[in-house]
């Protein structure tokens, strides 16, 4: 369909942004153009801004919250990866639960939602370093 | 660490909400057609309980054109299912299990509303637009279109269709003499030349915020005739031609529209 994909994957974008809600747009238009270099329909795109938001979000709300937040986006193959790391200090220890409500805590009812919008999602905490989310969405049978 | 003692007590009960609940639907699923009021009462209980978390997911998707009171109510929906389904032995918590059932309802309720392409709004013409070659090319195509798809079909780029779903929310407030970019033959109008065809029923709809309030209550049908007959002029035979309806059913549903647009206008 379109030739820049074939020759597109694998590609990185980083975003920093500072952590603040007003900058959350820019995160989600990053998101979306990545996710649209790889053919996502409109409504995955929406389901990618959607996850991305509640990242972003959970990293500014949570108290303790770091100065700034990063983006990657990867376009591969195959899916998307995107990364929200945040700088700031994790305020509850996540326990090692698939899904549990401390890990809520943590990002709160928004992890939920990022869980069914996207295909597999994993947490890295550092206590130095802040928290990492990543989110894989995988590109359907109907796109590409 | 206050949080977490608050926490763990709704999820004891939570579970035990549900060990009552499931004995008593087993009852309920053995005698369906016997009156089982602990059944009912539990069941109940368990929505108000989760409500929170309905809202909750409803919030997230009510930037996306349907009233969140409605969103609600089919979350709830969602909800109910995924109550009469839950399964202790699952192991997982009911949150995780509910949320997929409860978002999926939602967005059912999009596509069944031929509205599956939730576009917040930037340009109120580019955004109907959108949506009306969204509709139109889920139809053709049997899935919701790519960006690059529908681009190609508004002769727009795919930069300002995403800019146009992404951006609508700051950039609300628009000039009347900002460009509206027709197509190649046409020579550029601005949006005060297109306002200017509406007729006088719609002298009302100077003010853009009242004006997309008002077309939050339309049905996707109703804007799309708005959008024709309206922002593209286009006639009622030809919009009939287009929808595959009478040009009677048109002139119904433009006069249903317009009276809907006058009333919420009128309050």
């Amino acid at each position: 369909m379109n030739p820049a994909v074939e020759h597109a994957a694998p590609e990185l974008v980083e975003l920093r942004i500072p952590a603040r809600a007003e900058w959350v747009a820019l995160a989600r238009l990053a998101a979306a153009t990545v996710a649209n270099r790889l053919q996502f329909s409109i409504e995955e795109i929406e389901d990618v801004k959607l996850a991305v938001t509640e990242a972003c979000t959970a990293a500014i709300q949570h108290e303790g919250h770091g100065e700034f937040i990063l983006l990657t986006c990867e376009a591969l193959a195959d899916s998307l990866r995107v990364r929200v790391r945040d700088n700031g200090r994790p305020s509850v220890r996540i326990e090692r639960e698939p899904m549990n409500f401390d890990e809520a805590r943590v990002a709160g009812l928004g992890i939920f939602l990022i869980r069914t919008l996207m295909d597999e999602v994993s947490y890295d905490v550092h206590p130095q370093h802040g928290t990492e989310l990543l989110m894989v969405k995988r590109l359907g049978p109907q796109a590409g | 660490m206050t949080q977490r003692e608050e926490t763990r007590p709704d999820r004891e009960r939570t579970r035990e909400l549900f060990a009552q609940f499931i004995a008593a639907r087993r009852g309920h699923e053995a005698a369906p057609d016997k009156p089982n009021s602990q059944h009912e009462h539990l069941r109940a209980e368990l929505v108000v309980v989760h409500l929170n978390l309905v809202r909750f997911l409803a919030v997230r998707f009510a930037n996306r054109g349907e009233p969140l009171d409605d969103l609600v109510q089919v979350g709830t929906v969602g909800l109910l299912k995924a109550i009469d389904r839950f399964e202790l032995e699952r192991g997982v918590e009911f949150t995780t299990y509910a949320t997929p059932t409860i978002v999926g309802e939602i967005k059912r309720y999009f596509r069944d509303k031929g509205w599956a392409v939730k576009v917040p709004r930037r340009l109120q013409e580019l955004n109907l637009a959108v949506n009306r070659a969204g509709d139109k090319l889920a139809i053709a195509l049997g899935r919701s279109p790519t960006v690059a798809e529908l681009a190609e079909h508004l002769h727009a780029g795919e930069d300002e269709i995403l800019e146009a779903q992404e951006l609508g929310q700051a950039y609300n407030l628009l000039s009347l003499d900002s460009e509206v970019s027709g197509e190649n033959d046409k020579k550029s109008q601005t949006l005060a030349d297109t306002v200017g065809v509406a007729d006088a029923g719609l002298a009302l709809l100077e003010d853009r915020a009242n004006l997309e309030r008002a077309f939050a209550v339309l049905s996707g049908r109703e804007r799309v005739i708005i959008y024709l007959r309206f922002y593209e002029s286009v006639s009622q035979t030809e919009i009939a031609k287009r929808l595959n309806v009478s040009q009677m059913h048109v002139s119904r549903l433009q006069a249903k529209a317009l009276e809907k647009l006058r009333s919420v206008l009128a309050e």
